[in-house]
């Protein structure tokens, strides 16, 4: 399979010529098993040109068929849903997964992301068959060649990971997510920063754990884990409840689950393409001094990486 | 008056080298009256970088206060809110003035875009700064930041965006985003507001052809922006909201277009300039 990005920005798109290289689009991710249909994994800005790209085969005649992953529904993995162009085009069908809400249904949620006054072109109008698909933790499904698992993350308002394997290829989307170690991130606000180090509540403490070795698990053996690495270690510091992960926290799951490639993903909107490519280097350089057997690389707009026997 | 404008895109913000020159980010100005007041108008994902801008001043340390003007709801008139910093810093003060039936209906509308379905903020209440918001009676002048400001709605596809006018002295600024005319061509009460303008910024994201395609989404051409301005006598046009999939070059072609479409409508006199991210102009 191939698993190519589209968008690698996390919070909100940033264009200009800072971005030019890394890309200012918002999370998009597609992977594409060998012949078969689409699996996209969230739909921020990115998914505006990668719903183009569809257009150019079957979904343009109306007989694509696509599924789309999201992780959480905060803007930045929802935005590019309304200029999807498959969506416009009589006769194909999209199947939307997400999280199930313990308070609405997800087509709600989706359908007030379109409604009066917010955009023109309401849900209900679209001309495509869109299916919603509920999701709890730790259902498995297939969708094609393909099977699916998914494991909760530690974010406000809670966000999913998924693991794709096709074509003997395996990979994991693990965006967005703060380390287990700090605060455990549901549904309540937290207005300020939580103490970074200290002594959590032990059933707190029981609640993270558990959540890492379900993520750490469902990430065994993976060719390919694209992780939240949006904060530099002193940014986690002073911001542990807004949910967002550092390289180090990547690479400290990565070794447990015994990956083979480590992609940094969900960029900082501030983050400039050379400052990007220092953390690369710094976290590639930390990697090869402790002899880790993994690669690192950094997500970027375009990267395409093949997976299994799909050569 | 000065114009800062800080995101010139309509619908979704477009990154990519190919939009270097114009800008990928969505709708938003910056109005600096002569007093030194500002103005901001519409929250696109340009409102990132005025917000930045504003960090070493009085809005850095808690003591700034604008004016915000939203011609109408549509998330790439809202989406920047979220991301401008000077909303986390308590002390800061922002009066909004839009369009809706009330002005809770208004404050609603904002906090949709905060709820913990699409973000982490949950609620303006969770920002340092303070709202006060304020439904805009059409065609009502009323005065905040030291000027004079009307706002009309103009027809939008389904819905309707308000166009403003701001006047300071003699010289008056308008701004008349996301507007997609009846035949004919703006209605006379809009000419009226939009009526010798020193400076005229308009909507102008599609050539005509791309327009007659996308008639129902309510967006204007090169062709309704030079018909509006030499038609209401204004002394400059400026292009704005261009559509997301117009690469730079797209956009050279459409002011080389609209130049020679204004020569042509008499408007040889009236200046014009293609919003770029960027750009200042003194009104």
């Amino acid at each position: 399979m191939k698993v190519r990005f589209w968008g690698v920005r996390g919070s909100v798109p940033v264009p200009g010529r800072h971005t030019n290289r890394y890309g200012g689009n918002t999370s998009c991710v597609e992977v594409r098993p060998r012949g078969d249909w689409p699996i996209i994994i969230d739909a921020g800005t990115g998914i505006r040109r990668l719903g183009k790209s569809m257009m150019e085969s079957a979904f343009g005649d109306g007989g694509g068929t696509a599924h789309v992953l999201i992780s959480h529904t905060h803007w930045d993995h929802i935005q590019g849903l309304p200029f999807f162009s498959p969506f416009y085009q009589e006769g194909n069908h999209v199947h939307v997964f997400a999280r199930q809400r313990h308070d609405t249904h997800l087509q709600a949620v989706f359908a007030s992301q379109t409604e009066d006054p917010y955009f023109p072109v309401p849900l209900s109008s679209l001309k495509a068959e869109i299916e919603f698909h509920e999701l709890v933790e730790g259902a498995h499904f297939e969708l094609g060649r393909a099977r699916v698992t998914c494991t909760r993350l530690n974010h406000p308002w809670i966000a999913m990971a998924y693991r794709v394997d096709a074509d003997g290829g395996s990979m994991v989307y693990c965006s967005d997510t703060a380390p287990f170690s700090d605060v455990l991130l549901e549904h309540e606000f937290i207005s300020t920063p939580p103490q970074v180090g200290g002594v959590l509540d032990p059933a707190i403490a029981a609640k993270l754990a558990s959540m890492r070795a379900g993520l750490v698990a469902m990430c065994q053996g993976v060719d390919l884990l694209i992780y939240d690495t949006q904060f530099t270690p002193d940014e986690y510091r002073a911001r542990p409840h807004w949910g967002h992960s550092t390289p180090i926290d990547a690479i400290q799951v990565a070794r447990e689950a015994g990956i083979k490639t480590l992609c940094l993903y969900h960029h900082a909107p501030s983050r400039s393409d050379e400052q990007q490519d220092l953390i690369l280097r710094e976290t590639q350089d930390l990697c090869r001094a402790a002899g880790d057997p993994f690669e690192v690389i950094a997500a970027y707009e375009g990267l395409e990486v093949v997976l299994g026997d799909d050569g | 008056m000065r114009l800062h404008v800080w995101g010139v895109r309509g619908s979704i913000p477009a990154p990519g080298p190919e939009t270097n020159r114009y800008g990928g980010n969505t709708s938003c100005v910056a109005i600096q009256t002569a007093a030194g007041e500002l103005i901001i108008i519409d929250m696109g994902t340009g409102l990132l970088g005025l917000g930045n801008s504003l960090l070493p001043g009085d809005f850095g340390k808690g003591k700034g206060h604008a004016t915000i003007l939203l011609s109408h709801a549509h998330w790439d008139h809202i989406q920047g809110l979220g991301f401008f910093v000077p909303v986390f810093i308590p002390g800061n003060h922002f009066t909004l003035f839009g369009h809706a039936k009330s002005s809770s209906m208004l404050e609603g509308i904002l906090e949709g875009q905060m709820n913990p379905n699409f973000s982490p903020l949950y609620t303006l209440r969770n920002l340092g700064a303070t709202f006060d918001v304020r439904a805009v009676i059409p065609g009502e002048p009323f005065e905040a930041s030291g000027v004079r400001i009307t706002g009309r709605p103009n027809p939008h596809g389904s819905t309707t965006a308000l166009a403003f006018r701001v006047e300071e002295g003699d010289r008056s600024f308008v701004y008349a985003s996301d507007v997609g005319y009846e035949d004919g061509g703006p209605s006379p009460e809009m000419l009226e507001l939009y009526r010798g303008a020193s400076v005229l910024l308009h909507d102008c994201t599609y050539t005509p052809e791309h327009q007659e395609k996308r008639r129902n989404r309510g967006f204007s051409s090169y062709v309704d922006a030079a018909d509006a301005a030499t038609r209401a006598a204004v002394g400059h046009l400026v292009m704005f909201h261009y559509d997301q999939d117009y690469a730079d070059a797209d956009v050279d072609a459409l002011r080389d277009a609209c130049r020679a479409e204004l020569d042509a409508r008499g408007g040889a006199g009236i200046g014009l300039t293609a919003a770029a991210e960027g750009l200042e102009l003194e009104i």
